[in-house]
């Protein structure tokens, strides 16, 4: 795969980009340059220090033995040969008095009950329902083998939309969690008023998210200071800690969560498993004694939070001139055998309920979401969370429509897609959309997709009669930085709205951050250390970022929902801001300037008007630590600040992606001839990471449209327990692609725009489009494989 | 996912390979590129109780023409069939092993006692009548490829026995098409089309437990038939069962088409 920037190469951003006045804009900054990642050379010298490599004298390994039924009770457990054969064993039934239970104060919300260890029926297959301590994981593994579970099998369920045939969880005899209706305007009348109807039902294959790191844990207890260490491959290490605290009874400045280098979360490392919580309630029993796990490859595809497995029962109402007037739906996602911790089993369903209309006007809106229970492993967060799907239903819509209308796929987008003008926009789930700039990213998507020229390609072929090609095309926003106004999750307790950041200048002049954000590849270190930079005035390299350790940072919720740049981002300016108030403010004195008159660049203070340095920051600073007898009256020593960022509102980035597809009728494969996808993600600070972002999104979007899909059997086992069989896309399958930009800044102190999930959401529809495009077939389940095509085309 | 624990002994000689395969009593297995075997001892599908690394064996990884075919040593890397230019069919069907890692420590040896249904090497030896040369508690025998197959996973090898070179003889002429969901998947179906002795062979790997002959459509084709004729007589001939990457009707249209594609290579339209 290889990546066109759609506008030549990087540093155009600066130009395309005006920052917003209060960030620093002179020649020197580092913001909109590809300066070199703060975190590559540790990276790509094999010098990362992930959960993994991490080693502690006496450390021993864990290994989980987990169940081989979709749904069975335990009638015994019996670890006797195991610990004769000198293991440490631990079963459901030591720590019963533990469990995950999700909280959300939605009305039709139904708590259950997670184990930690399961003890009286397992409810997936892959369910830890024991743990043993070994030497290493060798010899922990051999020890599962002695511990004998006996089950009495239940009927599983694996589907969410059949009937149940024995509830997961008896509060939820009909296993539905949650279920909400969307509704505004008067979809009824709407749709008696409607020139054309069009009806579909729509299933989504199920994902599992595939960092390349899998999860890991170190958990060790000191007894003598009565302290927790848990090293966790998290994207979310402050809500760990206080999640263990609470579990576990105790205080949170007792419990210390370090994610160090973290390969990849995608979303499904911002959950809290049982594995997590069992090694932590293990080394308290176990003081002294690290106890590591990682999970493997097997363990993950079975066990980690899958996503994605919904059914869209979908209809649309439109004018004769393609007008979309009422959207109803009837969206069931398949949630998995547990609410998963914190976020709920809403985090799906109501996604995709509060996002379905997407970058389109609507009056007229009914949709009814629903979180069902299954004998599956449970379903949670995943990058682009619900949309990728949604807006595959969506655009499904739009497609079918054209079509029938005789409105051409592109035209009929055109028509109903919320424009600058709208702005604000308030979507019928009452969200409240601040972009708008759709249709400049279509403009700018189909210039770069030459789409004149592959019309005409598809003329000439279909005359021709060689293999047809087809373009589709998707627009979507995604829902960016929430603050408290617009916070991610369903109503849990607590709002996921704000982060922290402490910036020290430290008596060298030198500056040290140390952040509330967490980095699982996206180059975090690098991002808040060009915010601090040039916010202060100082040199790039002069800015060190200290990041994932809550006994360093103060606080942060974490990488999703597309939030980091955003709300770390906004903290991290904010606290440099007012660093840079006081050294000013000191510097001022001791150069016996006006304030207003003193310029910071690149660590040398200037006056107006005086192209020479006057003092440097490293003097200032050894003022304000070193030098108290020079402090000039009011003010204190010391250079530093911690300040908390909320955006309140959220920030909505545009997308649209557009590719050509060519079809082997004989085979069903689909090539792809040229993908593009052109995003706004508002001020790029470091447009190198901005397109890695997009890039690898597309990616993962178009290995969730083409190849993933996690099968059960009717028995509830797994079919698709290794990459053997589970498909990820490799540099092979991800076609070269052209990325775009629109720069339109956002309302927050960076201007900036999330770009971590966007280009997951578009491949699913652009694909099916493409479809039906060249070939006029449908596409009603997900992914698109060879054997679906073909088997549309000989039905 | 850690295999079970095993004694190791490192061979010299394809004798002490026998020797400790025999005192194993069928509990031994040789280790060679270890690219099959090592997936299977992690998860535990298989635990023998010795395993026989054979990679310091030398003279093993030899290819060498002889008249009319290459014998090929059981230790030769998949990425040295690719590199070699004495026999262009095995190249090809190399080539489309796996990754470079695995083509890199992957064996010739390997993938044919290993008898996988959708690998290629058992396709192109049972494709162009290869015979394997063993080693065996009485000496060395040689086998027909055809013989050597049994079913899926499934040779007629015997606990004591080593595979140590193939002879693969030269196709006059020859076409090869292979169709995966990914680059470098193992097969959903492969068709290899190769000229021996005068005859044209057509052989089919992935739509049954062993290597399978198109019979009815290499009639076809000895008769003057259409490529076209022949891929739908390949599509009724076989009987491939269904799994998650296709349907059986699916997977006969596949090999009638890669069967199609093969035959163009020989200039059979
Ligand atoms: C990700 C991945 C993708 C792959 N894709 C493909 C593919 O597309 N096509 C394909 O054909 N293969 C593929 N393979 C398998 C690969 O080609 C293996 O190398 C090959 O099948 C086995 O060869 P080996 O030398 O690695 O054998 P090993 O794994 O060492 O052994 C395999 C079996 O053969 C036995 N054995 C080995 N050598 C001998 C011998 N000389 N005599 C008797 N018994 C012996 C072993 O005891 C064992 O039972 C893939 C493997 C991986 C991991």
């Amino acid at each position: 795969m290889s990546v066109d920037r759609a506008d030549g190469p990087a540093a155009a951003p600066r130009a395309t980009a005006p920052a917003p006045a209060s960030a620093a804009e002179d020649e020197s900054g580092s913001l909109g340059r590809n300066v070199r990642r703060k975190e590559d050379r540790r990276l790509v010298t094999g010098h990362g220090r992930f959960v993994t490599d991490l080693e502690l004298p006496r450390m021993r390994h864990v290994a989980f033995l987990r169940s081989p039924y979709g749904h069975a009770r335990i009638t015994g457990v019996d670890a006797t040969a195991a610990r004769d054969a000198g293991h440490r064993v631990f079963t459901g039934r030591d720590f019963a008095h533990v469990v995950l239970r999700a909280q959300s104060a939605l009305p039709s919300y139904i708590e259950t009950d997670q184990p930690i260890l399961a003890h009286e029926k397992v409810c997936f297959s892959g369910e830890p329902v024991a743990a043993v301590v070994a030497k290493d994981r060798y010899r922990a593994e051999d020890g599962l083998e002695l511990v004998a579970v006996d089950y009495e099998a239940l009927p599983p369920t694996v589907c969410a939309w059949q009937e149940p045939r024995e509830p997961v969880h008896p509060e939820a005899p009909d296993n539905v969690l949650l279920q909400r209706t969307f509704d505004a305007g008067s979809v009824t009348d709407a749709f008696a008023a409607a020139d054309l109807v069009v009806e579909r039902e729509l299933v989504t294959n199920r994902h599992a998210g595939n960092p390349m790191e899998c999860r890991a844990g170190v958990a060790l207890w000191d007894a003598a200071d009565g302290k927790l260490t848990f090293w966790n491959g998290t994207q979310v290490p402050h809500i760990v800690r206080n999640m263990i605290a609470e579990l576990m009874g105790l205080s949170e400045g007792k419990v210390r969560v370090v994610a160090p280098d973290v390969g990849g979360g995608f979303g499904v490392k911002a959950v809290l498993y049982p594995e997590d919580v069992a090694l932590c309630l293990m080394a308290r029993e176990m003081p002294g004694i690290p106890l590591k796990w990682v999970e493997d490859r097997a363990e993950h595809l079975l066990a980690a939070a899958h996503a994605r497995d919904h059914r869209y029962l979908i209809k649309a109402g439109f004018a004769a001139d393609g007008r979309l007037l009422a959207l109803e739906a009837d969206v069931t996602c398949n949630v998995g055998a547990y609410s998963v911790y914190p976020w709920t089993a809403g985090i799906e369903p109501l996604m995709a309920g509060g996002l379905l209309s997407g970058p389109y006007k609507l009056d007229n809106y009914r949709c009814t979401v629903r979180g069902v229970a299954t004998n599956t492993a449970p379903a949670g967060p995943y990058r682009g969370v619900a949309r990728p799907a949604s807006v595959f239903a969506m655009e499904t819509m739009f497609d079918d429509a054209a079509a029938r209308l005789g409105i051409d796929a592109i035209e009929i987008r055109r028509r109903n897609v919320i424009t600058p003008e709208d702005i604000p926009y308030k979507m019928p789930s009452r969200l409240v959309d601040d972009s708008g700039h759709y249709g400049e990213c279509l403009d700018k998507a189909l210039d770069a997709l030459d789409h004149p020229a592959f019309r005409a390609e598809q003329q000439r072929r279909r005359e021709a009669g060689e293999n047809p090609i087809g373009i589709g095309v998707a627009l979507y926003n995604e829902l960016t930085g929430l603050g408290r106004a617009a916070s991610a999750g369903p109503r849990m307790p607590f709002r996921t709205g704000h982060d922290a950041c402490t910036v020290r200048v430290n008596p060298d002049g030198r500056v040290t951050v140390i952040s509330g954000v967490t980095s699982q590849g996206q180059g975090l270190e690098t991002t808040m250390a060009q915010i601090v930079a040039d916010a202060i005035g100082v040199r790039y390299d002069d800015v060190d970022v200290r990041i994932g350790d809550t006994d360093e940072a103060l606080w942060g919720f974490g990488a999703f929902s597309s939030r980091q740049a955003v709300i770390g981002g906004g903290a991290a300016h904010n606290t440099a801001v007012a660093v840079k108030e006081k050294l000013v403010k000191l510097a001022a004195e001791l150069i016996e300037a006006a304030e207003a008159d003193v310029r910071v660049v690149d660590g040398e203070v200037y006056v107006v008007g005086d192209p020479k340095a006057q003092i440097s920051v490293a003097e200032v600073a050894r003022v304000a630590y070193l030098e108290s007898n020079r402090l000039p009256d009011g003010i204190d020593p010391g250079l530093d600040a911690t300040t908390f960022f909320d955006p309140i509102r959220g920030a909505f980035a545009a997308g649209a992606q557009a590719a050509a597809v060519e079809v082997d009728r004989t085979t069903g494969e689909l090539r792809i001839l040229k993908y593009v996808c052109v995003e706004d993600a508002g001020r790029a600070m470091h447009p190198q990471i901005v397109d890695g972002q997009i890039a690898g999104s597309v990616a993962q979007g178009l290995g969730g449209a083409l190849f993933e899909h996690l099968v059960y059997d009717d028995a509830g086992n797994l079919s698709t327990g290794t990459l053997l069989d589970y498909l990820m896309p490799t540099s092979a399958e991800v076609p070269d692609m052209v990325i775009g930009h629109v720069s339109h800044p956002a309302a927050n102190p960076l201007g900036v725009r999330g770009v971590g999930e966007g280009g997951t959401l578009g491949p699913n529809a652009v694909l099916a489009g493409a479809l039906r495009d060249a070939l006029g077939i449908e596409v009603n389940a997900l992914p698109i494989s060879p054997a679906s095509v073909w088997k549309e085309l000989h039905p | 996912m850690k295999c079970a624990p095993f004694d190791y002994v490192r061979a010299g000689s394809v004798e002490e390979v026998v020797k400790v395969l025999g005192e194993a009593d069928g509990d031994g297995k040789i280790l060679a590129g270890g690219q099959s075997l090592v997936p299977v001892l992690a998860l535990r599908m298989a635990r023998p109780s010795v395993l026989v690394d054979v990679n310091r064996i030398p003279g093993l990884a030899r290819i060498r023409p002889v008249d009319g075919a290459v014998e090929v040593g059981a230790l030769t890397r998949h990425s040295r069939l690719v590199e070699q230019t004495h026999h262009p069919l095995l190249a090809e069907a190399a080539r489309w092993i796996g990754h470079t890692a695995i083509r890199s420590r992957g064996t010739t040896g390997g993938s044919i006692a290993h008898a996988d249904p959708s690998a290629e090497l058992p396709v192109v030896a049972a494709g162009v009548d290869a015979t394997v040369t063993i080693a065996g508690p009485s000496g060395e025998r040689t086998v027909a490829a055809e013989e050597l197959f049994l079913g899926a996973l499934l040779t007629s090898l015997d606990d004591g026995d080593m595979i140590v070179r193939v002879r693969f003889p030269l196709p006059t002429r020859w076409g090869f098409a292979e169709f995966a969901r990914r680059h470098g998947d193992f097969a959903l179906v492969t068709a290899v089309v190769a000229e021996i002795a005068g005859s044209l062979r057509i052989t089919l790997g992935g739509v049954a437990a062993v290597p399978q002959r198109a019979r009815a459509a290499e009639q076809i084709v000895a008769d003057g038939g259409s490529a076209k004729d022949a891929a739908r007589a390949t599509a009724d001939e076989i009987d491939p069962t269904a799994d998650l990457h296709g349907s059986a009707p699916f997977r006969r249209a596949i090999a009638g088409e890669m069967v199609r594609r093969a035959l163009a290579q020989v200039g059979i339209e």
